[in-house]
């Protein structure tokens, strides 16, 4: 198990590399001869704050959409099966820790391109979810909205990401690049085969992951500021 | 046995809503089994049937670690220690297996799971096995430990007054904490948030205030002298469960006794200003309610005493006005109303008994209208002069009644003595009931002697316009009157009718359907006029003239002066055409289709062939009695024909 979870890690840290070598979308600012003064520059703290802020805005959200499609879609007995449904989570097998411990034991490099990864990864699966919430006929107004707004934050979350690795990293430019990354899973399980529950498990696991998400960037930001004193 | 249910719902099933049916069906067995209460938490009622062994709670503190907790439920043969062993599986892998639990708390009945055997985001499941290998499991004991955080309750509670109210009588408290030292909250490990709640020493309600991330709050608006209690929770922020409560703090501040003074001050100077009040309104009682409530004006008529002129009392009033009781309005009338110094009267106006030899002395304002004072002279053009006297006396109308110049058209055009032509044909819009049996003379207006109105109705309906520009009224009250002669009557009209025929150059006699005669009767003129003219009316259809009409011809005197005087020295009374039933009634009023150049009104121009309009109602028919100037709303119901 530990050699799987460690070849895992590798074929993810090839995957990464070689985006690195491809071109690059610029998101911010290039340091151009003569075009420096073209847009403002962010410090490295107040960007982090930011990026932070986007990840609590977007669990906090997120979990509101998880509680509506709750009280619409799932009757009161099956809302306990989200926990179960939690093992069927497309982001299962990224390798990003998933315990104190581990936590502690990264890098902040390996912190950051977690969430990097968590984030590419679900983007798609957020259409997806868009478009299988309108198919329905009686999807509340507010959760079209808010299912939307998560994905254009997430979005621009990973944006800012990007550029956080960038300046905090020296890493240089790193691709937006989800196509290659189809993580819906082909290991559905039969009662997963419904639609509504299908979604249900998928806003259940965006909401997880979501707050993985906050946490890491929140370590980071305490190791950033003051390593001694994190844990 | 689920799990088949459900696949076989999602495979017979298409429909979305089909399938939750059928799941909810399914699962409302799922609701008995004792395990649901672990995560429905402590809101359920736990089902009566008998409790196998089950995961009473995990908690988690600080996100780090976990523990849970058993029972052995009504099994009790199994609730020594060792009995029952817990196993838990953590589904980070689809190779993922049932292990036991790290560390076991016998005395607790707990198992606790250290940091190296932590997972978060990472769903865990439990299960209970006895010794024999039976397995205790229920699915819905799965869950992942960011979910079953409840922090620590925070410590370390202070409090510190902000500020005291102007009054003496509030205070504000800023209350801080510290953040319970389990929770990693420093390193952004969890984002807590805390809601302060507190009471007074002796209520049982808690008040709570909003939940907010900060180690600190202040509380506002807590009264002085009175002790309160304060206690703190906290939670994940954007999580539902929440800690235990801190220890309560009590926060006090003892009352002053200076506001004493202040309150008396208050008090005592809202009492003088109420007084002062008081007497300004008493003292200008008159003032103010004259201010306020204005007198309403109501009918007032002079020399009338108000009581007569409420409701009800209308037979008193009619008495009185008719000069019923006082012969006629005293002058100078008991003022009932002096000590209003606003009133503003209607005066009646009080007949002069000489002006005409009425028997009724109504007064009635159609009556003074058409009164002449003058004698009509045959050439008499139409002068404003001689055409009407008004009264003007304030009988109902504004003291500032101008008589315009239409009215006085439609005045003179309802006069006699309106010589289209030299025929010497009066349009007479007259009417005069036949007062009573017996003579009476006859009006003529040649001599222009003095024509009294009897009884003549306030409104008179028109009831046809002349060609020449007459109009016609209808008799209306006079009919009753009329009834007890009109027996007499009949023949004399029957004479009548045939003495223009042979008089008359025949022109109208071929064409006549109808003849009728309009007796205009001065009641007390006596044998005076008894020679005079007798008035005829008939119907010119022969003539070129447009246009039916009710006209009262006169004939010219030299017809037949004598034969009519000599003849008919009762007064004349309404047609009776054999053909009067033919004719319907006339409506009261009729509207005033338009004014032709001669200042006449065209009520209905009816075509030429069309036999004349309509007779004067049927003796027979009687209209209500119609007091006199003053009606009530009540009795207008009654008006309507």
């Amino acid at each position: 198990m530990h050699l799987v979870s460690v070849m895992q890690q590798g074929v993810w840290a090839v995957m990464l590399w070689h985006n690195l070598l491809a071109s690059s979308i610029p998101l911010d600012c290039r340091e151009e001869q003569g075009i420096l003064s073209r847009c403002p520059s962010i410090s490295q703290e107040k960007l982090l704050d930011r990026v932070i802020q986007h990840a609590e805005l977007i669990y906090r959200v997120s979990k509101e959409s998880c509680s509506l499609y709750e009280v619409m879609f799932i009757p009161l007995p099956l809302q306990f099966q989200r926990n179960r449904a939690g093992s069927a989570c497309i982001t299962k097998t990224l390798p990003v820790p998933s315990s104190k411990n581990e936590i502690q034991q990264i890098s902040d490099k390996w912190l950051l391109h977690s969430v990097l990864m968590l984030v590419q990864s679900w983007i798609e699966p957020l259409d997806y979810l868009q478009t299988s919430l309108d198919r329905y006929d009686d999807t509340p107004e507010t959760l079209l909205n808010k299912t939307k707004w998560v994905s254009e934050k997430l979005i621009s979350l990973e944006q800012g990401v990007v550029v956080l690795i960038r300046k905090m990293l020296d890493e240089g430019m790193l691709t937006i690049n989800h196509s290659e990354q189809g993580l819906l899973p082909n290991d559905v399980q039969p009662q997963m085969l419904e639609s509504v529950m299908w979604d249900y498990a998928l806003l259940s696991c965006f909401k997880k992951d979501a707050h993985k998400m906050e946490t890491f960037l929140k370590l980071l930001k305490c190791r950033q500021t003051d390593r001694y004193n994190c844990s | 046995m689920l799990l088949s249910l459900c696949i076989m719902a999602v495979l017979s099933s298409s429909s979305s809503s089909n399938l939750l049916l059928l799941l909810l069906m399914s699962s409302l067995d799922w609701l008995s089994t004792p395990g649901s209460a672990f995560f429905m938490g402590r809101h359920r009622v736990m089902s009566p049937a008998p409790l196998e062994p089950h995961i009473t709670e995990c908690v988690s503190r600080d996100q780090v670690t976990f523990q849970c907790w058993w029972s052995p439920g009504n099994f009790h043969n199994l609730s020594s220690p060792g009995e029952l062993r817990l196993f838990y599986i953590k589904k980070d892998s689809p190779a993922s297996e049932w292990k036991e639990c790290p560390e076991y708390v016998h005395s607790n009945r707990e198992c606790f799971f250290d940091i190296a055997h932590t997972s978060i985001w990472i769903p865990y499941c439990m299960q209970l096995r006895s010794q024999n290998n039976i397995t205790y499991y229920n699915e819905e004991d799965c869950f992942t430990v960011e979910n079953i955080v409840r922090p620590d309750p925070p410590g370390s509670l202070n409090w510190t007054l902000l500020n005291i109210s102007p009054s003496g009588l509030n205070y504000d408290v800023m209350v801080n904490w510290e953040a319970p030292p389990s929770a990693d909250v420093g390193a952004g490990w969890m984002r807590i948030e805390y809601e302060i709640q507190y009471r007074a020493r002796n209520t049982t309600k808690w008040e709570a205030l909003e939940m907010q991330p900060q180690t600190q709050q202040t509380i506002f608006g807590l009264h002085i002298g009175k002790e309160y209690e304060v206690h703190i929770r906290c939670r994940m922020q954007a999580f539902t469960k929440f800690g235990e409560f801190s220890d309560s703090l009590f926060i006090q501040v003892p009352s002053k006794e200076s506001p004493f003074p202040l309150t008396l001050v208050l008090v005592f100077g809202i009492v003088g200003i109420l007084l002062l009040a008081v007497i300004i309104v008493a003292s200008q009682q008159h003032r103010l309610l004259m201010i306020l409530l204005p007198p309403v004006p109501a009918p007032k008529i002079k020399g009338i005493d108000p009581e007569l002129l409420k409701k009800g009392k209308l037979d008193e009033l009619n008495f009185i006005l008719s000069d019923g009781g006082m012969g006629g309005l005293p002058t100078y009338a008991t003022d009932f109303y002096q000590d209003e110094p606003c009133v503003e009267f209607i005066e009646v106006a009080v007949e002069d008994p000489d002006t005409g030899e009425k028997e009724d002395t109504q007064g009635s304002d159609t009556q003074k209208l058409l009164e002449l004072s003058q004698p009509v002279s045959q050439h008499m053009n139409i002068g404003f002069s001689n055409v009407v006297s008004f009264p003007d006396d304030d009988s109902g109308r504004a003291s500032c009644y101008d008589p315009d110049l239409d009215t006085l058209l439609l005045m003179a055009s309802l006069l006699p003595g309106q010589p289209e032509d030299g025929e010497a044909s009066f349009d007479v819009v007259k009417r005069a009931p036949a007062p009573e049996r017996g003579a009476g003379p006859l009006v003529h207006t040649r001599t222009g002697g003095p024509q009294t109105w009897v009884n003549t109705d306030f409104y008179a309906q028109v009831s046809n316009v002349m060609p020449t520009g007459g109009v016609v009224l209808s008799p209306g009250q006079q009919l009753r009157i009329q009834e007890s002669t009109s027996g007499t009557a009949e023949e004399e009209t029957r004479k009548k009718e045939k003495e223009p025929k042979g008089g008359e150059d025949g022109e109208e006699e071929k064409d006549k359907e109808l003849q009728f005669q309009l007796l205009l009767v001065d009641r007390e003129g006596g044998g005076g006029a008894a020679e005079g003219n007798a008035w005829q009316v008939g119907v010119p259809q022969s003539s070129p003239m447009p246009g039916d009409g009710y006209t009262i011809h006169p004939q010219p005197a030299d017809t037949k002066p004598a034969a009519t005087a000599a003849d008919n020295p009762s007064p004349y009374i309404l047609p009776d055409s054999p053909q009067s039933q033919f004719f319907a009634r006339v409506a009261d009023y009729t509207v005033v289709q338009e004014v032709d150049s001669q200042h006449s009104l065209l009520l209905n121009p009816p075509p030429l062939q069309s036999p004349p309009p309509c007779l004067p109602q049927h003796p027979l028919k009687a209209l209500p009695a119609m007091p006199v100037g003053y009606v009530t709303p009540d009795l207008l119901g009654n008006l309507s024909p």
